[in-house]
């Protein structure tokens, strides 16, 4: 149908005697109608006072042909013959569209060679026929269409991907020239709706979104101006919902007679200077009846540049988007977004009330197609859920960009990528090399688990570091909060549990509750970072056993009971608390943890500062090359900071490794003898020296050393690795100074077995003694003076016995009803 | 060499036509020069460097600005302070047959018809204040710039300009009438009065310092600037240099038409420009930008760069610091290598480096110091810092101004400004923290805030921004000198040092020669190259483990603290590599500090 009244055609105009030079791109057409309206967005070219009679002479095109229209398109036609490939090198439209009529004059997008009809026809085709698969009996268009109808909608969103799948032809033209083809598109939807259901009244409009690339605001040049264009950003300001009007209605003071709306033109509305009725004609006599004006919501929205994109030593660009109708308040302050929309420069006007324009231009974005991205750094998707999540097609391309799949994969086939990857990690903190590994097993996780039955078990490796102060502890963990795709950074210091995990406020202007998350739950599939964690009170630090085992926070108070999601790792690290490791004491009695939270830990490292001339020396070598920049001494085998992010985001997102056959047998047998090693002949005593958290502990290390080699089978190797980082940390932290035997008893309780010997003897050795000594009810004896006949039994096998020791063993019995304390007395009953 | 058709200097836009008329009769499409120079660059620098056309040029402030003309060049320094992103504007028109441009013009030349062909161009808009803790000394010279139009016009006309200086700046701007054709008649700009406002310095340093708080107050002599770059890529200008534009200066009395319908502020497209109306702010097309570095600053005193005089110069320095710190001499040793301490990025080059430490700083903190000689010892201190480095600022930490000030700079969403703060210092500015009037008190947010924003500052030479929804570091080269009675735990310093003055000398005085000396001294060594032998690396090294050996407690601070001033001490006599004499030396100063802190304690 070659529509003589479509909007293209009435796009003619560039003779338009006092017209602005708003549309500054020389290949785009304006009509006089259409742009001064353009200020106010594109809704305003096809927003006609009432779409029903366009729609109508849309579909009788010869109806009413008036001679001026006619003469208009023939002199069109006239220049773009002209002119046929003046400016655009887009090649033209190859396919004959359907409703082509033969008989019907060609007509052009003014100063290119894209024919309306033939356009027309693509998106048509592209509506009627796109199908997602071809088993599909409906097109998803159409199934959309119907949908909308159904839902008296007023849009339909339209994957640009889409149109490019079906048509690259068209979708380079819709980017080129997005004014006029989605006018067309927009006809199109008109008249195919009208088809459906005649009566269906509203205007639907194709809102197009996800282009095919999406711009840095930074890159924005002229040459973008009249494109279409996506870019991603933050909205950092909205203003409040405009009202703009679309059509006035008058109303003569005089007589009463209200005037046929008036229909904005050139962004304003013309007042009628004479009453329209015959028998009035009274001059200026006419009013604004408000009521019965037609406006349309606006808003203005500023996007900002995201920190990332910025460059060094720039400020953050802003751009300005126009928000009409539905997309307004479609974001607010502080949302990442992905906008498309047409860009869009508008000279300005020198004042309000002058013509006059100067020569700068304003730029902003008709805002097509708003999409609030989530509000984390980097993956959206899921790094570490059981599924895998193949379907979500939009690839994070951006961030990959640089460093293709390819090379990462190339990286992980080298035979020492562990090793390099452990090199690489925080490369000027010197040794650690155990830790380091621990810490990159920490960073590429371990697969969840959900089993059908609820039960779930954690990928998320959490880990200690307890060490003395100046071992560079907490430059560890900057470094790693850096690295992780999510991550928050606390101070135990000056961490509160709600701080910590979430918290109910209230709305000071709705009075509703609102949850507010804290540092956990916002490193949810992250690893939340930890510093002083032995300075956190202890009412914080016991929410923190919900979230390492369960993964969860849960939340009663204030009318909110929610639980909340906060997959995390914790990485915390701990200064013993004589501020010196005292090698005497146990881990628990260290750092003084609780040793529920401490087994909650897979790995515990010990950071002791040990006085190694060897390890001196190369600090005083680091130190020096640092500064005298001297190259051969820096490392050049590393990997640098983007690969290893881009490595260890694919590893999480892409690999999801399962165990061998091999593997399993491997780590029953390991585990086997772990546990068989507390038993070791001749010793009658129970030496826990594994549990069950650590096979789980152990299952999510060689999970993690296999991504790191991006392969999809956890190999025998990774179980010895892993058994091996298993013991490197809990020989530091679990060894029983006494014997030498690692005991999980010191981590899970903080008391070794061959302590609780010791204690046991004690107390019967002191039970026997006042037994001896005492008679029931009879005189109190002091408790230096069992002290001192204590040590003369010498108990104990020569272990010294301490007052506190004895203390403790008093105290057993008098709970047992065997003797009575009284401050220092002790009196048998 | 053929005289040049056109004067550069009063009548730069006739130098850019006529380039520009050349080019296009060349090559006769505008479309092909989107986005580039066609060699009017080529001639101002011509101009401005080989023919030494520069020291014609008159520096913009606020007493030159009184008979500067619009569309003619002056030369303007600044940091930058605020970026406003990007402008379109109409680069080229056709005017009939001929091509006319727009570029380094603010003049709202437009098409006279709509049907014309235009060019869309950008430009970048800079927002340029006045280096903040500039020295006076730094200054140009006013005298030097003459103003080359008194001399051409009567003594009438001059006296006239004193009688009526507003009507007389109003006639000089629409004097080169070529450059305003087509603008508006001048008549209604003069009723309007709004024009009249640059030319009243006064008003302008009110008005700047009271309506508008993202410009900083106007010091002495300085204005900021909007300056307008072109064609000019994008890392080549950063935040927080220091620069030297050469460019048009503009005056577009279209823009200063008040913008009264209040339709307008909802939507808010032209804030940033509508709190900068060039009545209050010149506008600046560069031609030409240079980045100024600490020895551009100041002036060569024309010595021999030999071993001796350097010496020499140190030498003095030494003794005039040692005078002002009362006759205590190793103070005076530390602040010469504090003076000298630059952090150098050299450690970017291990890029998989996420931590940085900043290296090469050297903050000094002395202590000892009370009300009472803070006032004699301190102030003479500040002087002397002053007289010697370009950009010095002083900043009295008590609670109540931690409290009450901003000091990182903050993002004005309202406006779109980035709002200076105290920190917002050029590289290479020294600071110094008086900690001696802090009482103790309570911190509230804004107060802890501020804390940590200085500590970070000082400890990673990083300045956090505040853009509301997320922080953005700024990297930043400053020095800390913190003057305190203890040592200062809010602000802990590479180096404490507890100052002993011995007896109160008043600072004699210093001839400007010396000063000049000095200045160009510190400038040039701060810049020297350094490297390290390997033999005496291996020598350094040993030293290390030695130490470390003899004192568990010596962490890689202190090794770095050694180096750092290792470094700055051989580069304080000119050397450019490590000796071990100056390595000793180091050790000898460290000492000596530890000596007096034990004995202090």
């Amino acid at each position: 149908m070659a529509s003589d009244s479509s909007p293209i055609n009435t796009r003619d105009g560039q003779s338009s005697p006092d017209g602005w030079p708003t549309s500054p791109v020389s290949n785009t057409v304006s009509s006089p109608g259409d742009r001064p309206r353009r200020k106010r967005g594109r809704q305003s070219s096809y927003a006609t006072p009432s779409p029903m009679p366009t729609d109508s002479r849309a579909r009788t095109p010869q109806a009413t042909p008036t001679s001026s229209s006619n003469a208009r398109r023939r002199a069109r036609a006239r220049r773009s013959s002209a002119t046929p490939t003046s400016t655009d090198d887009v090649p033209p439209s190859s396919d004959v569209g359907e409703g082509n009529e033969d008989d019907a004059p060609v007509v052009y997008v003014w100063g290119t060679n894209i024919s309306v009809q033939d356009v027309n026809a693509a998106i048509l085709r592209f509506l009627r026929h796109f199908r997602e698969d071809p088993q599909q009996i409906e097109g998803k268009y159409m199934r959309m269409i119907n949908h909308v109808i159904e839902m008296e909608g007023d849009s339909i969103d339209v994957d640009a991907h889409d149109v490019y799948d079906y048509d690259s032809d068209l979708y380079t033209k819709m980017v080129r020239y997005p004014l006029e083809v989605l006018a067309i598109f927009d006809m199109v939807l008109m008249d195919m709706v009208g088809r459906i259901n005649p009566l269906f009244e509203k205007h639907i409009q194709a809102r197009i979104f996800n282009l095919k690339s999406s711009i840095s605001m930074r890159s924005l040049n002229p040459s973008d101006v009249e494109k279409m264009i996506s870019l991603k950003g933050m909205i950092i300001r909205c203003s409040s919902v405009i009202p703009e009007i679309r059509e006035a209605v008058f109303r003569c003071l005089v007589c009463g007679y209200y005037s046929d709306p008036v229909v904005v033109e050139r962004g304003r509305i013309s007042e009628p200077t004479v009453c329209a009725k015959q028998e009035c004609l009274s001059r200026n006599s006419m009013t604004l009846v408000h009521n019965r004006c037609r406006f349309a919501d606006k808003q203005v929205v500023r996007v900002q540049e995201t920190p990332d994109d910025i460059p060094d030593g720039g400020t953050p660009h802003t751009v300005t988007l126009l928000m009409h109708d539905k997309l307004v308040d479609a974001g607010k302050p502080g949302d990442r977004v992905e906008v498309t929309g047409i860009y869009r420069a508008m000279s300005v006007r020198v004042g309000q009330t002058q013509r006059t324009v100067k020569s700068i231009f304003k730029t902003y974005i008709d805002c097509l197609h708003l999409k609030t991205t989530d509000k984390s750094r980097m993956d959206v998707q899921d790094p570490m859920e059981t599924e895998n999540e193949a379907s979500t097609g939009d690839d994070d391309s951006t961030q990959k960009s640089e460093i293709s799949v390819e090379q990462l994969k190339e990286l992980s086939k080298q035979p020492d990528i562990y090793e390099r990857l452990t090199r690489s990690l925080a490369p000027n903190i010197w040794e650690l090399d155990d830790v380091k590994r621990g810490l990159l097993c920490q960073l590429f996780g371990g697969n969840a688990l959900k089993l059908p039955s609820g039960a779930s078990f954690r990928g998320d490796i959490n880990i200690l570091l307890v060490g003395d102060p100046g071992t560079s502890k907490s430059q560890l963990l900057q470094y790693i909060h850096k690295l992780s795709p999510r991550g928050i950074y606390t101070s135990g210091r000056g961490s509160s549990a709600v701080g910590l995990t979430a918290y109910v406020a209230k709305d000071p202007e709705t009075g509703e509750t609102v949850l507010e998350s804290g540092a956990l739950v916002l490193s949810d599939r992250g690893i939340c970072c930890i510093d002083e964690f032995d300075k956190m009170s202890d009412n914080a630090r016991s929410m923190l056993h919900e979230v390492m085992e369960q993964q969860t926070v849960s939340i009663a108070k204030a009318g909110i009971i929610a639980s909340l999601n906060a997959r995390t790792s914790v990485l915390a690290c701990a200064n013993p608390i004589g501020s010196r490791y005292n090698p005497r004491l146990s881990v628990i009695e260290n750092i003084h943890l609780p040793p529920t939270l401490m087994s909650r830990f897979d790995l515990i490292y010990l950071i002791l500062d040990k006085a190694d001339e060897e390890a001196d020396r190369r600090l005083a070598k680091h130190i020096v090359a640092l500064h005298f920049e001297n190259p051969n001494s820096s490392q050049l085998d590393v990997i640098d900071l983007p690969t290893l992010t881009a490595y260890i985001n694919y590893a999480r997102k892409h690999i999801h490794p399962q165990l061998s056959d091999e593997a399993a047998e491997e780590l029953t047998r390991g585990y086997v003898e772990m546990r068989k090693r507390g038993n070791f002949p001749g010793s009658s005593k129970k030496v826990i020296t594994a549990t069950p958290r650590q096979i789980e502990s152990l299952i999510r290390l060689s999970e993690g050393l296999a991504r790191i080699r991006f392969s999809e089978v956890v190999n025998k190797s990774d179980v010895i690795e892993a058994f091996r980082l298993l013991e490197v940390a809990m020989q530091q932290s679990a060894t029983d100074h006494s014997t030498g035997t690692i005991d999980m008893d010191l981590i899970t309780t903080g008391v070794s077995a061959s302590e609780r010997m010791r204690r046991e003897n004690l107390v019967s050795a002191t039970r026997s003694l006042i037994m001896d000594k005492l008679t029931i009810g009879g005189s109190s004896a002091r408790v230096m003076e069992l002290l001192e006949e204590l040590k003369k039994q010498n108990l104990g096998g020569g272990a010294e016995v301490h007052l506190s020791d004895l203390r403790t063993a008093l105290s057993t019995l008098s709970a047992e009803g065997f003797l009575a304390v009284h401050g220092d007395s002790v009196k048998r009953i | 060499m053929v005289g040049l058709p056109y004067d550069c200097l009063a009548n730069p836009l006739g130098a850019v036509r006529s380039t520009f008329d050349k080019a296009m009769s060349s090559d006769s499409s505008a479309a092909a020069l989107d986005g580039k120079d066609w060699g009017a660059a080529e001639v101002f620098r011509q101009f401005l460097f080989d023919d030494g056309g520069l020291s014609q040029v008159p520096w913009l402030s606020s007493s030159t600005m009184k008979w500067v003309q619009p569309n003619t060049l002056v030369r303007f320094r600044g940091m930058i302070q605020d970026m406003l992103g990007n402008e379109f504007y109409v680069g080229a028109y056709k005017d009939g047959d001929k091509w006319i441009t727009n570029k380094f013009a603010d003049g709202s030349h437009g098409p006279s018809d709509a049907s014309s062909d235009v060019r869309i161009w950008e430009r970048r808009l800079l927002y340029c204040t006045p280096v903040p803790g500039q020295n006076s000394w730094v200054e140009c010279a006013p005298d030097a710039m003459r103003n080359p139009y008194i001399s051409a016009m009567s003594p009438l006309r001059e006296k006239r300009q004193r009688e009526d200086e507003a009507t007389e700046s109003d006639a000089d701007m629409v004097e080169p009438g070529h450059a305003i054709e087509d603008s508006p008649n001048p008549k209604k700009m003069r009723e309007d009065g709004v024009a009249f406002e640059p030319f009243n310095l006064q008003k302008v340093v009110t008005e700047g310092s009271t309506s508008n708080s993202s410009t900083p107050p106007v010091e002495r002599n300085s204005v900021s600037c909007l300056v307008k770059i072109y064609d000019s890529p994008e890392s080549d200008l950063k935040l927080n240099e220091v620069f030297e534009f050469v460019g048009i200066f503009t005056f577009d009395p279209d823009l200063t038409v008040p913008i009264d319908d209040k339709e307008v502020m909802d939507d808010f497209c032209e804030d940033e420009l509508l709190c900068l109306p060039p009545s209050k702010v010149p506008r600046l097309h560069c031609v030409v930008h240079r980045k100024l570095g600490p020895s551009d600053l100041v002036s060569s005193p024309h010595l021999e760069l030999t071993t001796p005089v350097i010496k020499e110069i140190r030498e003095a320095l030494i003794g005039h610091l040692t005078a002002v710190l009362g006759g205590d001499r190793l103070p005076a040793e530390y602040i010469l290598l504090h003076l000298l301490s630059r952090h150098n990025d050299y450690n970017v080059q291990v890029h998989a480096r996420v931590d940085e430490v900043a290296v090469g700083k050297l903050s000094l903190n002395l202590t000892c110091f009370n009300k009472e000689n803070m006032s004699v010892f301190g102030n003479n201190l500040k002087l002397v810092i002053g007289s010697l480095m370009p950009f010095t600022e002083c900043l009295p930490l008590t609670v109540d101004y931690l409290n009450s000030v901003t000091l990182a700079p903050k993002k004005d969403y309202n406006t779109n400004r980035l709002v200076s703060g105290l920190l917002q210092l050029a590289e290479g500015s020294h600071l110094t923290i008086d900690e001696t009037p802090l009482q103790s008190g309570t911190l509230n947010s804004g107060g802890l805030e501020n804390a940590q924003v200085l500590r970070s500052m000082m400890e990673s030479q990083k300045v956090h921004y505040d853009f509301t929804y997320y922080k953005m570091e700024m990297p930043a080269d400053v020095q800390f000198l913190i003057l305190s009675e203890g040592k200062s735990n809010i602000l802990p310093a590479d180096l404490v040092l507890p100052f002993h003055p011995s007896s109160v000398d008043p600072a004699s005085g210093v001839d400007g020669e010396m000063l000049k000396a000095w200045r160009w001294y510190l400038a040039t060594m701060k810049s020297l190259p350094h490297s390290i032998d390997p033999p005496l690396q291996k020598a350094v090294e040993d030293d290390l483990v030695a130490a470390r050996q003899a004192d568990r407690s010596l962490s890689r601070e202190d090794f770095s603290r050694w180096l750092t001033m290792g470094r700055l001490m051989s580069v304080s006599f000119g050397a450019t590599s490590l000796s071990m004499e100056h390595w000793q030396m180091v050790k000898e100063l460290e000492r000596l500090r530890k000596n007096r802190f034990q004995g202090n304690l």
